[in-house]
This record gives C-alpha cells, structure tokens and sequence, in this order.
C-alpha cells in the first residue's frame, strides 16, 4: 500500500481549508441557535468545483482520483465549523450525485449532474421510514408501474436535506417478493404531484442541516425516472454507503484535527497550580488520544481510497472506518469540552455543539452497531 | 468441480442454516431468502476472489444472482 501524498493533493486540501475558514464560518454560533441552513455557503461552496470532485468532466465534474477527494473533505471539516452544512454537502454528493454518476443512464446523467455539480440543483436520497431504520430494507413504500409511471405510496423520514433539496433518490419497493432485491431506486423531483415535504425536523447538533419528512401519496413518477434497473435498489444503496462510510467520515476526522490543535493551545496557556495544564498527565494524555484516533483514522480511510483506485473492495475496511471514526469523533469532543473545563461547556465556545454535533455520526449511515454486524459477518460469524 | 458445483458449495455452507435443505441451480436464491443483502456482499467478495473477475456495484441486480445458473452465466460473461 502507497498513501505517499502528491502536491496537487496537498493543494486541494490547503485551497479548501483556507476557502472554508474564511467564506463558511460567518455567525456560526447564531445560525445554530436558530438552525439556519447557510444559504450564503452554499452558493459560495458550490462555485469551489467540490460537489463534482468525484465526476467526470464530461458530466461537470473534476475527475479527481478517491484519495484527493478524501483528502479535500478532510480540509473541508478542518476549516468548516458548520457541521449541519457539511452534512447537507456529502448528502448531496454521496447519496445523490454518486448513485446518479454510477447508475444513471447516459440521459439521467446529462440532465442532472452538470447542475447537481454546480450546486444548481440539491440533492439527497430517502431511504428510512418510521418503521425501517438499521433494517435498511425492510422498507414499505411501494412503487408500482403503470401507464408509463410508477405510482409511489408511502412514507419516509429523518431524510437530510429533504426541506431544500430539488430532487431526492427514492427507494421503494417494485417486488415485494423479492425482499432486498425487490427494491428500486427513482429519481423524483421537488414538485412531483403526490410529493409532500415537510418543514426542518428540530434536531440535537447538526442543526445547520435541513432534516425532513416525505409522504408520496399516489405520487406519479414518470418511468424514465428509474434508477439503473427494476431491483438495483440494495446496491445503489450500498455503493452510496460505501462513499458515504470514507468520504463523509473524512470530514469528521478534519474537525478532530482541528479539535485536537485547539486542546494543545488552550492546555499550553491555560495554567492552574502554577503551571500549563498541558504539563499534568491528566491532560496530556487525552491530548495524545485525540492523536492517536486521528492518525489511525486517516490511516484506515485511505486504505479505503486506496483499495478503491486499485478496483478492489473495501467492505470490512469501510465498516471498520465508520465504526471507529465516529466513535472516534464522539470521544474526541468530549475530551476537547473536558480539557476546556468550564469555558468548554459554554455555548459560546464551539466544543458543546461539536459534541452535540458528532454524536449524530454514531447512528447515521448504518449505527456503530449495524456496523460491528458488517464486520463481524465478513468474518464469517 | 465446476462452476456451478463451486457456488452450490458455498452457498450451502454460507448461508443455508437447516443442513437437510437442498439447492438445485433453478432454486431462486432472493425470493426464498437465502441470500440477504449482507450475503450478496460475502458471495461477491467470494466470486472475485474464487473466479478472478471483477463485480461492480451496477452488476448486483437480481437478473445476476437470481439462482446458481444466473451466477454462474454472470461469472461466465466476465472470464
């Protein structure tokens, strides 16, 4: 395995975090109070060539290979402190743009990614329903077709950027004989008769990010809106996680690196007991774990875009990846509050809402426990 | 043992629980849910590994892994 980095890489993440630190950090504190979605961002990110990292140029996109584009989300949560607008960011990459760039047909592709890549257009996917969440599949919103449309019903929720998205990849059922395999994905627009979005879900962290609810009653999606063919739900699904598990995680490990570095500063000023907090074990030894999880971290993420740009799989590597850097990131932000004592606690510093803000990443995109059931059934167990 | 024997094989160990089961090549693996959607990845990760071919995500549809004969047509397609 080669991680050896290029310049050009190092320069994409350098650009990223510089723009982030001085275009998307503007009346952060206010906008979480009031869960405000950062419009201003957006438009200005979108005008930053992320969105279309991953695709080619012939759809609007850059090309650029997996380890840059993790890299370049790393800077992004290095120099971005709204969380809530990074996770409407690789919603709309991972779980919209990438199923469209790899399972759309040449038409779907031509309409849609050039926009999705300009931020023109925003995009997400639906696929938990009240009563299907870590059993991913056991979905029960159906579509059936019928006179050159499929007619969804049913109901969807906790669906991110649902409250601003212009099109949303919906999963339903076309088979219901055929359990996983009888999913379909569709491609459905803001607008479609039958489509009801709700207002933005109140939320702990993330608040930043819209969250809503979708009903589709009799919802008429015309059938060229199929996604791929009539049961390639489950691996549109799969092949949007296994983006989702590196390239998203890649952002929470650039804030625990940010995390990490304000600890060292504040341990190295702060004095109590006539010296620098830093020089008590206590301290300096959550210091020293907060770099041990970002270094294995990186390590394991880009052993993911590794084994990707080699053709090969990263099923348990992916698994392994969500399940520690989340976890990772949930303990990193607890010990950055501990280290800042009281200051840490308060609202007016950023630690509180990076830990309110974190704890989301243990249970989206497959929870530490769906993820520990991933790894230990590649086992063979 | 050919190709067919090859995945009957490891789809009996893998997945089927109830030793008295039998598996012919008709036998629709999805429907009967032998397969899951975490068995799909193992048997994937075993084709590539055991035929020497490559499985994208856009070849996991059920028309490929219906039953023995259309896993083995599919892996026959990609030698």
């Amino acid at each position: 395995m080669d991680f050896a980095l290029d310049q050009t890489q190092i320069a994409f993440k350098n650009m990223i975090i510089k723009f982030a630190q001085k275009e998307l950090n503007a009346n952060m504190q206010e906008r979480d109070r009031k869960a405000e979605f950062n419009w201003n961002g957006w438009k200005k990110i979108s005008q930053q060539s992320i969105f279309g990292l991953p695709v080619s140029e012939e759809y609007g996109g850059v090309g650029a290979d997996i380890i840059t584009t993790i890299l370049t989300m790393e800077g992004l949560g290095y120099g971005c402190e709204d969380n809530g607008l990074i996770f409407a960011i690789n919603s709309h990459m991972w779980s919209c743009i990438i199923p469209i760039m790899e399972f759309a047909s040449e038409e779907q592709k031509k309409k849609y990614l050039p926009k999705l890549c300009k931020g023109e257009l925003i995009g997400g996917h639906a696929m938990t329903e009240p009563d299907s969440g870590s059993d991913a599949f056991s979905i029960r919103t159906t579509a059936v077709k019928k006179d050159g449309k499929y007619i969804l019903n049913g109901e969807k929720t906790f669906i991110t950027n649902a409250p601003i998205a212009d099109l949303l990849i919906v999963f339903a059922v076309t088979d219901k004989n055929s359990g996983f395999a009888g999913i379909s994905g569709f491609i459905v627009e803001k607008g479609t008769p039958g489509l009801t979005i709700s207002k933005d879900m109140e939320k702990m962290g993330l608040k930043t990010g819209p969250l809503g609810y979708l009903v589709f009653d009799n919802c008429e999606v015309p059938e060229e809106n199929l996604l791929g063919r009539e049961g390639a739900g489950a691996a549109i699904f799969n092949s949007e996680m296994e983006w989702e598990r590196s390239c998203l995680f890649a952002c929470h490990v650039g804030v625990m690196e940010r995390l990490m570095e304000q600890s060292i500063h504040y341990a190295k000023h702060r004095e109590q007991f006539g010296k620098p907090i830093a020089k008590y074990q206590s301290v300096s030894h959550k210091i020293a774990d907060m770099k041990v999880k970002i270094e294995l971290s990186k390590l394991i993420l880009y052993k993911i875009g590794w084994l990707k740009m080699q053709g090969k799989k990263g099923n348990i590597e992916t698994a392994i990846a969500k399940l520690f850097v989340s976890e990772a990131f949930v303990q990193t932000a607890m010990d950055a509050i501990q280290i800042h004592g009281a200051n840490g606690y308060m609202a007016e510093y950023p630690f509180e809402r990076m830990l309110r803000d974190s704890i989301a990443s243990t249970i989206y995109s497959g929870s530490s426990q769906i993820q520990k059931n991933i790894i230990a059934s590649l086992l063979g167990l | 043992m050919n190709v067919h024997e090859v995945l009957e094989k490891f789809i009996l160990k893998e997945f089927v629980v109830d030793s008295d089961t039998n598996i012919t090549a008709d036998t629709d693996l999805l429907m009967q849910g032998i397969i899951d959607s975490m068995g799909i990845i193992k048997l994937v990760n075993f084709m590539e590994e055991e035929f020497g071919i490559k499985v994208g995500d856009i070849d996991m549809v059920p028309e490929n892994f219906q039953n023995i004969n259309s896993l083995a047509e599919f892996i026959k397609s990609r030698q």
